[in-house]
């Protein structure tokens, strides 16, 4: 089990570097299905692990493997460890299947493309990055996996380096994640600082022992600093939309069912310390409401069909941090795996609405393509549905137990539950006008001119047979847990992550009724606003603007971050770099100038004057040395 | 009788050594420079032969009278009338310098011989007869000197060849410039 | 045989030296200042003649005919140096053929 824990860790990597090394002596499509092959061995690895954990009595379910010890200053100690328990399993589970596919897929997609190799050992290089992130041992292996996905997804959004709102998309998700990384790092020097070590088990010890309560609390932020730029929460959300720059495929696996989820993993892995610190565990809930609402807001007035689904999982994810801030760690697993699944179908099937249109992503030139796509006008319906917790595809179990849960959590998480409930409506409702813009009715003059048939071709069957596998997942994923009556998967997990609430039957049902209910309204809204066009679009100018621009996000950070800085940088290069360092440099330089100036005068090129020179230098020397002896 | 001759030999000799010197450095034609040179060499040889130096002597006689300065010689007369040489017109600064530099050296020199080295430099030990013989001499050449000797004759080949390089008719040699 | 004490043999060797260096630094001619170097040598031959005569060993007059091995063979450098000039009908003037200055 331990073997195939660390195959399925290094079988992309290896990979990654196979490709890199192999250069253009490997096919295109040979990278894409060494990349491929080598992400499914990871599945296989990890599902070799699964059963043989299974085999384990469920106390001891956690196993540890230390490679070598990779970093020893003084007493910290640091060892390159994987670790193999019930919430790493799932994990690698989630991202070894998931990405298996969407790589599968991206072999159709990214066919043809000039730099389809980097595309692949990006890929490879980022799952194995995300695995190392799940598996990894201690928090500090963690922190590598953290930055080494932040770092493929810099590379992976700019991909088409050509495209300067690509670079400036990479750029902004990498510095916005340097925000949380920073605040990571603090919280384990205070970490190191306190216990000397960064293993798990020393840092929840110390969090659950007698510790000043605001050292804990410190440590609590930072982490959630760093969950929540990883994830796209508020307040660092703004980079999640402008990534989608990067390829349909890239903002699949990254942007919505791998890289954004890891900080609902962080809260859960290290919910000890959370748990020691229980305002900031609420503060992690309610960010995730807030977010959720924001984005379900935000998400009605895009017209780019990649936004719509960016900002829904920016939404999901929040219902994630809803979860595991009020403790039901189980359920956020649960929606993450569930949400890995619809939401990457529906990117997917977006993508290939955008490959037909021959990269048109503006849905207002989008219509009818209903009768153009049938499976794929399935597949996206299928996907939709799950996506606003339509019984009995999967959404509908995770989401709906988020949502019980919050009811049983006291005040507050009753609070959050009527945020989730208004959130339930929002996502019908911009799912649906999603739907509707792109399938229904007449198709447009744009789709009529620049579609271009799929071609039976091999390629075009990757992508289609990819989407088909998620859509089945995204019917029946959510049928491992139902409420209380049949739960095996909080079973698996309860080791790991005891859940602080659980629900009651009669709030499970409330709950669902709710949510459904919500949704479905939210769903016959957007129905009748966009399909039957019986409501006309509401105008409301004011309420227009500030949805279209974020909530001014952008602007704000822009006025508070950006400006200060660049003035800051610019009134030192003016008055401290230039005059001072350059000028100093320039004054030593031209004083060095000036003295070999004067100092070749005294070659005068006259031998009388040489001889004269060493006439003179002899008869002081003679007289120094009469004088010293 | 035999010191009041030494003492009469030496003097003339030294005389004429110092009287040629300064002939050499004060003549504007070269010849006379040249020829006066020779007559330094010679009593130069003459107060050799009363260090008991006597090879040392006829080699000067032979080498540098009678080489070294033909040479010069042949070279003042293909250069004809080029050879001329008047005084030197350059920046006083530059002959008071020289003047007072030499002027310091010599008086040095002197300050050190007469006071510094409190008479021990008036001993002279008898020597041999053969002391400056060329048996003794070369014996010295071929056994403790011998390096010396070697790059002497490294040296004396590598100016031959200088000397064949820069009279040669080279390409450009003989243009102006 | 007596005859002056040795001091005076070395008197007269400081006085060439001197002459010659005077000569080296006054004239213009570079003939001239050859020659002036081969009184300046000579003076300095006269002076390890003597010492070699004050210590009773020959190690003086070895280096004195090693001096004098050495000045003829500058002597051929300089005056081919100064037919070389002459050729390319350059003057002879040592302040004049002052090219190689910085």
């Amino acid at each position: 089990m331990i073997a195939a824990a660390w195959v399925c860790l290094l079988a992309p990597l290896g990979a990654a570097v196979a490709i890199t090394l192999g250069g253009t002596r490997l096919s295109r499509r040979g990278a894409g299905y060494l990349a491929t092959v080598s992400v499914a061995t990871s599945f296989v690895a990890s599902a070799v692990a699964f059963f043989s954990i299974l085999g384990d009595p469920p106390a001891q379910r956690t196993h540890l493997s230390t490679a070598w010890t990779w970093l020893s200053a003084g007493n910290l100690n640091v060892g390159l460890s994987v670790l193999v328990d019930p919430l790493s399993i799932f994990m690698m589970l989630v991202v070894s299947g998931v990405g298996a596919l969407i790589v599968g897929y991206s072999i159709g997609y990214m066919d043809g493309e000039e730099e389809e190799r980097r595309y692949f050992a990006y890929m490879a290089l980022f799952v194995f990055s995300m695995l190392l992130l799940v598996q990894s041992g201690n928090l500090l292996l963690l922190l590598v996996g953290w930055g080494l996905v932040g770092l493929c997804s810099y590379l992976l959004i700019g991909f088409h380096h050509e495209r300067p709102a690509a670079v400036a998309a990479a750029k902004k998700a990498f510095i916005m994640n340097a925000v949380g990384d920073a605040t990571m790092a603090l919280a384990f020097f205070l970490l190191i600082q306190r216990t000397g070590s960064l293993s798990f088990d020393s840092a929840f010890q110390w969090a659950g022992g007698p510790a000043g309560s605001w050292a804990v609390n410190l440590v609590a932020l930072g982490l959630l600093g760093g969950a929540v730029a990883k994830s796209a929460q508020l307040p660092l959300q703004t980079w999640l939309p402008d990534a989608m720059e990067g390829p349909t495929p890239v903002s699949a696996l990254i942007h919505a069912a791998t890289m954004v989820t890891a900080g609902v993993y962080l809260l859960v892995r290290t919910s000890p310390i959370f748990e020691a610190a229980p305002h900031v565990q609420e503060l992690a809930a309610g960010l995730g409401a807030a977010t959720l609402l924001i984005a379900g807001l935000v998400a009605l007035v895009q017209v780019d069909i990649k936004r719509v689904i960016a900002y829904s999982t920016m939404s999901q994810i929040g219902y994630m941090f809803l979860g595991a801030g009020l403790g039901a760690y189980a359920s956020s697993m649960f929606h993450l795996m569930t949400h890995a699944f619809f939401k990457a179908l529906l990117f997917l099937a977006a993508g290939l609405v955008i490959h037909v249109l021959m990269g048109e992503q503006d849905m207002r030139k989008m219509g009818g393509l209903k009768r153009f796509l049938p499976r794929t006008y399935l597949a996206f319906v299928i996907g939709a549905l799950a996506l606003t917790g339509i019984p009995p595809l999967s959404g509908f179990f995770s989401k709906d137990s988020i949502l019980a849960s919050a009811l049983a959590a006291g005040w507050y998480g009753q609070v959050l539950f009527a945020a989730g409930i208004v959130g339930a409506f929002l996502t019908g409702l911009y799912t649906f006008r999603m739907v509707f813009l792109v399938f229904e009715g007449e198709p447009s003059a744009y789709a009529r001119e620049h579609f271009h048939e799929p071609n039976r071709s091999e390629p075009w069957r990757w992508m289609g047979l990819t989407v088909g596998v998620l859509t089945v997942g995204a019917v029946v994923a959510g049928w491992i847990q139902f409420a209380n009556l049949w739960a095996p998967l909080s079973d698996f997990l309860r080791p790991v992550a005891e859940p602080l609430v659980e629900p009651s039957g009669a709030q499970e049902v409330l709950a669902s009724t709710l949510a459904v209910g919500l949704g479905v309204a939210g769903a016959l809204v957007a129905w009748a606003v966009y399909s039957a066009r019986t409501i006309p679009v509401p105008q409301a100018r004011a309420v227009r603007a500030t949805l279209e621009h974020k909530f001014y996000f952008d602007e704000l950070y822009d006025w508070v971050f950006y400006r200060p800085t660049a003035l800051l940088a610019r009134t030192l290069r003016d008055f401290v770099e230039r005059p001072v360092l350059l000028g100093s440099i320039d004054t030593l330089a031209g004083g060095a100038r000036r003295i070999g100036d004067q100092l070749t005068e005294l070659q005068t090129g006259l031998v009388r004057t040489y001889a004269l020179a060493i006439a003179g230098s002899v008869t002081v020397l003679a007289l120094v040395f009469v004088w010293v002896k | 009788m035999g010191n009041f001759v030494v003492w009469v030999v030496w003097l003339v000799a030294a005389f004429s050594c110092l009287g040629s010197g300064a002939a050499v450095v004060s003549f504007s034609n070269p010849y006379y420079s040249a020829l006066a040179l020779i007559g330094n060499l010679g009593s130069l040889a003459v107060l050799y032969l009363l260090l008991s130096a006597e090879f040392i002597a006829a080699a000067q006689v032979l080498v540098y009278a009678g080489a070294v300065m033909v040479m010069f010689l042949f070279v003042i007369a293909y250069l004809g009338r080029h050879a001329d040489a008047p005084w030197a017109g350059g920046p006083s600064w530059q002959a008071l310098g020289a003047v007072a530099a030499a002027g310091a050296l010599m008086v040095e020199i002197v300050v050190v011989i007469g006071l510094k080295a409190s008479g021990r430099l008036s001993d002279a030990p008898d020597v041999s007869a053969s002391f400056g013989s060329p048996y003794e001499v070369g014996k010295l050449f071929l056994t403790d000197h011998l390096l010396a000797f070697e790059i002497t004759s490294i040296v004396l080949l590598a100016s031959a060849v200088g000397g064949v390089v820069l009279g040669s008719h080279a390409r450009g040699a003989d243009e102006a410039p | 045989m007596k005859g002056p004490d040795l001091s005076w043999y070395l008197a007269v060797s400081a006085f060439l030296f001197a002459i010659g260096t005077l000569g080296v630094m006054l004239r213009r001619s570079p003939l001239i200042v050859l020659l002036s170097l081969e009184i300046m040598l000579n003076g300095a031959n006269l002076a390890l003649i003597t010492f070699s005569r004050h210590h009773g060993q020959l190690d003086g007059q070895i280096f004195a005919l090693s001096v004098m091995a050495v000045a003829a063979s500058e002597v051929v450098v300089g005056l081919g140096l100064i037919v070389a000039v002459h050729r390319r009908k350059l003057e002879l003037d040592v302040d004049k053929l002052s090219t190689l200055r910085g």
